[in-house]
């Protein structure tokens, strides 16, 4: 049996992480408010893409994780990759559901309407389904090997929608805007937004480290004590 | 120069909804892990 790192020392980082990323959030917003100029056709609602392009950002990095763990458990058998993939799928989850909220606070003011059913929205809502069933099947399933390797096939079918989502813009006929920064040519956005936009991204990126690690360190102690149980 | 957009409110409401998901998730973690 693979024997598990001790949890409290990554439970200690984890905690430190999180409250430089939230640290991190505050310092966003003051930029957001203060520092980037309205945009004239959009006005305030556009300074709502510095919170949920970000989230988006971190939301596909955990889910693109949790299918690199997944394949990496499937093929190592290494609890640690499990444990991970469970982390990185509920942060995933919980900036979908930034993603998921304020693109439809944007969409009101400037497309006229909350929701619409086009390539990009809806795919993103699938996957964010896609990953509340990968945590209900884990929630259903007790014994740790079978958990294990029915939500790493989960993960990797997932994973496989990632790349659709990015490129959906371009596949399909859509509403939503063209990617700013991650395309072929340069970013389409005035220095003080970019510096904003980069410096929002940043920081999801460190949220993400800090709330993974935290996640990772409370599945370590509870597998810990599952095994002490088992052992007596 | 056009008039710009009044939807200042739409603003306030994504960044008071982002706070709430991210501090209620950051709770969340601090809870389960003491």
């Amino acid at each position: 049996m693979t024997p598990l790192p001790a949890a409290a020392p990554i439970i200690r980082y984890g905690r430190l992480l999180t409250v430089l990323g939230l640290l991190g959030m505050a310092v966003v917003y003051l930029l957001a408010l203060r520092y980037t100029p309205v945009e004239a056709r959009q006005g305030m609602a556009q300074k709502i893409f510095y919170v949920h392009a970000p989230a988006a950002w971190g939301a596909l990095i955990a889910f693109v994780l949790v299918g690199v763990a997944s394949i990496l458990y499937l093929w190592l058998h290494d609890p640690r990759l499990d444990l991970f993939a469970e982390a990185s799928a509920e942060v995933g989850l919980a900036f979908s559901a930034v993603m998921l909220t304020t693109g439809p606070i944007w969409g009101k003011p400037i497309w006229g309407t909350w929701w619409t059913w086009d390539a990009r929205l809806t795919l993103t809502l699938f996957l964010f389904l896609l990953f509340l069933g990968y945590l209900t099947l884990r929630a259903a399933v007790r014994e740790p090997v079978e958990r294990a390797r029915f939500s790493a096939v989960l993960g990797i079918m997932a994973l496989v929608l990632v790349p659709f989502i990015h490129l959906s813009v371009y596949l399909f006929r859509t509403l939503h805007p063209q990617p700013i920064l991650l395309k072929p040519s340069r970013p389409s956005l005035p220095p003080q937004m970019l510096r904003t936009l980069l410096t929002s991204m940043g920081v999801y990126t460190l949220l993400y480290l800090g709330f993974v690690t935290l996640r990772y360190g409370i599945g370590l102690r509870r597998a810990a004590r599952l095994r002490e149980v088992d052992d007596a | 120069m056009p008039e710009l957009p009044q939807n200042g409110a739409y603003m306030v409401a994504a960044y008071i909804v982002t706070a709430v998901i991210l501090m209620g998730y950051a709770v969340s973690l601090w809870m389960r892990s003491r």
